[in-house]
């Protein structure tokens, strides 16, 4: 909202001589923080920022009146003569209850001028002055009263107007010159021609007033806010009127909105008043509200006095009754936000200041609450993969549908996880894998020149179910490149799948595929509750170890280039438990050779067996014995020793 | 000590000697040299040797010591040289099997937890000594939780299809568009034990999503952080000091926090909270415009309407809640120019904004 300082001095007078920075501060305190100041031929116009519940402070009487409750400053008398309301010189039926009370009048037209005063506040306000009397008056009383008003070219019009909801397929050119298809939920303005403007939105084309206008009828009535925001997005016409209206206005305004419209064109267009009068009236005053010292003292965090809580809201504007303990405040007509005790708790605590507020820190009142096995679980993984060498990273839940294929199982419908209203098609589908971002990613950094790429990302997936798509936290990796050829102890060589594998045992995810993908990437994807959970118990049981020596045999063995590791290792691992027992550790290949000096279709495996007693040191000829045990069962599956 | 006895291409040898003996950079060349001056055949002192068995006897006495001298003068010479290049030959030995510490050394792999990651577990550690623990909700959520438990008005521009996304599928489905949704839940979970455990605390880091076009300042997904307190007897100095503790424990001692009015729908009273530059320190800055103070996030205490939605009774239960814009306050306290970055993982960008906490 655009307010020129010199037009709020004019409404506050004891605003004048604050400089502008003290203005913005004094502002920002009560809630209207200041985005941008400008100039505006010579005149000092801010930007204020007013939020969605304050309609009442969008011009500057509104924005002025609720300056003048914190300064405890009176604002300017507002310079119009009551006008004497008569006989109807037309009929104006009400016949919703969406539009209560309409003022109006009807008025002859003689030379217009636009006053230069008039036309600079305009240009204050960001709009130019279009000469036309009825049409400028009407956007200045906007800006400065905040109520809007609007002025028929009455010669266009047809019989009298009504106010009524719309016929389902009623046609309307708006100001704009858009032609309007009406729906039965739109409040209108009608005459026996049919729809002639949109209620508290905008006028319509076939009664405008133009340079050639002699009689106008003027409109100032109230608006239900929500069938006017409703309006407005149903059209897409964000006005000035719609905003105002559609935030609440000032229903106890509208008569006097229609005397300033008539009183400027009486001066600005030597307009002589045929007719003044009103239909419908002003709705019942609001209910009162109940403010209880408790609930003041509790929000406020101090023994606020009632008086001055009374004092305050009186100053807002309420009608304050002060019993003891119990305040009772009706708002004013203008505030349709008060509502519920906290609202008038908010109006005090407002206007002294938030920065009077004490600062205290709460007690705990009970046990807190440990942190879930999830969340911890979350944190443990992601340090873990990141000092294994891994960028996390974060990535956008949504995908394009063919990303979203590439990895999506059979049974999981992209259908179900498709947005109705997405921004883009890229931005589609509701992701079934972390997979086809990370790719993504991977492939950027890859293009980027980096040698290593390294990225988990933990995320929700989700799968399609009647109910709608359910969140699967999971964790995503990918690896490739090139590892080591940095320093002058490490070879540089391509990552192997073993090595995802081994970082994958780590996390306890053995069982995991690993995805091969061009350009040497491996990539990994498991669901965070396939990982084991993180222990509750400090430390675990003690388990006894032994205090004997290790004894470590090697076995070099020639296997086929098919051969099975997990079968040979386990045939191994039987035998030896059967013959060692509990003194066998474990079995584990070493080394493994390939060399054209081997026979063909041979490898060599170099098998390491370890063995430990809890009670004594094992003999070398007990050890030699089970690994003859071992080298026995290799035999057995067509290894042989090599030589 | 030249001997006339001595034939002249011996002391001419001799007097080259040293010199030779000197050059000698190995042992092999050494023993060369050796060979050539006092071996068993073919040497120097060989022929002197034989030049002293055919000597008349008259002079054999003092050639004999004059050979015995010169073959004693070289090997002495010799011994020396093979002792220096002895210990030369062991130093070089004991150099190969070492490395000067100044060569660059194998560094472990480096990774990193995402910028807005570690902002959220930092936030997770300054509230979690004040007894909050964290809830996390889906991101795919109901109406009920999304708008109507937090008092969002049937009509709120924020429930349209161009604020917010909707599932074709599922009409009633939408992305959350903040993590308050999470107080709802939370709230609801709690309910049954609010009396016996006084009260209800919590943390709701999450990723949320809006209707916004991709550029530098927006993104459709992004991360809030939200915070929520209900006891007995709460009010707007408890959020206050809340917040004051926070700031200063994320920014440090000078962070002063400021409230202004403002309004959500599911907060009475509403207020915005700005905290004192944490790059200036108030002095006035790029980052705040010169103001001193930047904007860091919305609160207030929680809406009767949202408690009663939950089934806590508003009138023995009050509590505060906030939100606050993870990307807002990463981007504001690295100075990164552009959202988008924090989307890209690029590992560069990464590396150098990441950490393992």
């Amino acid at each position: 909202m655009r307010i020129e300082i010199k037009a709020l001095e004019c409404e506050l007078p004891a605003l004048g001589g604050r400089g502008t920075v003290d203005l913005c501060e004094l502002l920002a305190g009560l809630g209207f923080p200041v985005d941008a100041v400008e100039q505006v031929n010579g005149e000092t116009v801010l930007e204020v920022d007013v939020t969605a519940n304050r309609g009442d402070v969008m011009s500057h009487r509104g924005l002025a009146r609720d300056v003048a409750a914190k300064l405890s400053a009176e604002l300017s008398p507002l310079a119009v003569p009551a006008l004497d309301e008569g006989e109807a010189l037309l009929s104006v039926r009400l016949e919703d209850p969406a539009c209560p009370l309409y003022a109006t009048a009807i008025l002859e037209l003689g030379d217009q001028a636009t006053p230069a005063a008039a036309q600079a506040f305009l240009a204050s306000m960001g709009t130019n002055a279009k000469n036309l009397a009825p049409v400028d008056a009407s956007n200045e009383l906007l800006h400065r009263y905040g109520h809007p008003t609007h002025a028929f070219d009455a010669d266009k019009l047809r019989g009298g107007i009504v106010v009524r909801r719309a016929r389902a397929g009623e046609k309307l050119v708006t100001l704009d010159g858009v032609e309007r298809t009406l729906n039965v939920e739109d409040l209108c303005i009608a005459d026996d021609s049919g729809v002639i403007a949109l209620a508290g939105v905008m006028g319509g084309d076939s009664t405008k007033v133009d340079a050639g206008t002699r009689r106008v009828l003027l409109e100032s009535a109230y608006f239900e806010p929500r069938v006017v925001r409703a309006m407005a997005r149903r059209h897409g016409l964000h006005s000035d009127a719609s905003h105002r209206f559609g935030r609440g206005t000032n229903p106890a305004f509208a008569r006097t909105g229609r005397d300033l419209l008539a009183q400027r064109l009486m001066a600005w267009a030597g307009a002589r008043l045929k007719g003044v009068w009103t239909a419908g009236s002003e709705r019942p005053t609001a209910a009162a509200i109940v403010l209880q010292v408790a609930t003041l003292q509790r929000i406020a965090g101090e023994p606020l006095e009632m008086a001055e809580a009374a004092a305050l809201l009186g100053r807002l504007g309420c009608r304050v009754e002060l019993t003891g303990d119990v305040l009772k405040a009706v708002p004013p007509s203008w505030r349709h936000d008060l509502a519920i005790p906290e609202d008038l708790a908010e109006e005090v605590l407002r206007l002294r200041g938030y920065d009077r507020i004490p600062s205290v820190l709460p007690s705990l009142e009970g046990y807190p609450e440990p942190l879930s096995d999830a969340f911890i679980q979350g944190q443990d993984v992601s340090r873990r993969l990141a000092s294994l060498g891994f960028h996390q990273t974060v990535t956008l839940g949504f995908v394009r549908p063919e990303a979203d294929a590439a990895f999506a199982a059979p049974d999981n419908p992209a259908e179900g996880r498709t947005l109705v209203n997405p921004l883009g098609v890229e931005y589609s589908v509701m992701r079934a894998s972390l997979l086809a971002s990370l790719k993504s990613a991977a492939e950027l950094n890859q293009r980027q020149g980096a040698k290593e790429v390294r990225l988990f990302e933990i995320a929700p997936t989700y799968t399609s179910t009647p109910n709608g798509p359910i969140e699967t936290r999971t964790l995503g990796l990918v690896w490739g490149g090139t590892l080591g050829g940095e320093d002058f102890l490490t070879k540089a060589r391509p990552v192997q799948v073993a090595d995802m594998l081994g970082v994958l045992r780590e996390l306890g995810a053995d069982q995991v595929q690993v995805r091969e993908w061009p350009g040497g990437f491996l990539a990994a994807e498991v669901a965070m509750d396939a990982l084991p959970k993180p222990s509750h118990r400090v430390i675990p049981t003690f388990k006894p170890f032994s205090r004997f020596p290790t004894v470590e045999r090697d076995l070099s063995l020639l296997v086929d280039l098919d051969q099975s590791y997990r079968a040979l290792a386990s045939e191994m691992e039987a035998r030896v438990r059967a013959a060692a027992g509990s003194t066998f550790q474990d079995v584990r290949c070493v080394d493994v050779f390939r060399h054209k000096s081997l026979p063909e279709g041979r490898q060599g495996w170099l098998f390491r067996l370890r063995f430990q007693a809890m009670d004594r040191t094992l003999t070398s000829e007990e050890v030699d014995g089970w690994t003859a045990c071992a080298l026995e069962a290799a035999r057995s599956l067509g290894a042989e020793l090599r030589a | 000590m030249e001997n006339p006895l001595l034939p002249s291409e011996v002391i001419e040898a001799s007097a080259a000697f040293p010199g030779q003996v000197a050059a000698c950079t190995d042992l092999d060349a050494l023993l060369r040299l050796k060979g050539a001056f006092v071996g068993r055949e073919g040497s120097h002192a060989a022929r002197l040797m034989e030049l002293l068995k055919t000597a008349p006897k008259e002079q054999k006495r003092d050639l004999g010591a004059a050979i015995n001298a010169l073959k004693n003068q070289w090997e002495e010479a010799l011994k020396s040289r093979q002792g220096e290049l002895e210990e030369a030959r062991k130093r070089r030995t004991s150099l190969a099997s070492a490395w000067d510490p100044d060569l660059p050394p194998p560094l472990p792999a480096h990774g990193a937890l995402h910028p807005l990651n570690r902002l959220m577990n930092r936030l997770v550690e300054v509230f979690r000594p004040l007894g909050y623990h964290v809830e996390e909700g889906p991101e795919v959520e109901t109406e009920g939780n999304n708008f109507d438990g937090l008092n969002i008005p049937e009509d709120h521009p924020a429930r349209s299809s161009s604020d917010t996304f909707y599932f074709a599928q599922h009409p009633e489905l939408l992305l959350r568009c903040h993590t308050s949704p999470v107080q709802v839940r939370g709230l609801k979970r709690l309910a049954p034990q609010i009396e016996a455990k006084g009260g209800i605390r919590f943390l709701a880091p999450g990723r949320v999503y809006r209707k916004d076009e991709v550029d530098p300042t927006h993104s459709p997904m992004f991360h809030q952080v939200e915070g929520l307190l209900v006891g007995r007897g709460i009010g707007m100095h408890h959020l206050k000091g809340t917040l004051a503790y926070a700031m200063k424990a994320l920014f440090g001692e000078g962070a002063d926090v400021r409230f202004r009015p403002s309004y959500f729908p599911f907060v009475e009273p509403g207020c915005e909270v700005d905290v004192r530059c944490p790059l200036c320190g108030g002095g006035g800055c790029r980052v705040c415009k010169g103001s001193g103070w930047v904007e860091l996030l919305g609160a207030g205490l929680v809406h009767p309407n949202v408690l009663a939605y939950a089934g806590i009774d508003p009138s023995v239960w009050s509590g505060f809640a906030f939100g606050m814009g993870v990307e807002r306050i990463a981007m504001m306290v690295s100075q990164t120019p552009d959202l988008r970055l924090f989307f890209e993982n690029d590992q560069r960008f990464l590396n150098e904004m990441g950490g393992l906490y």
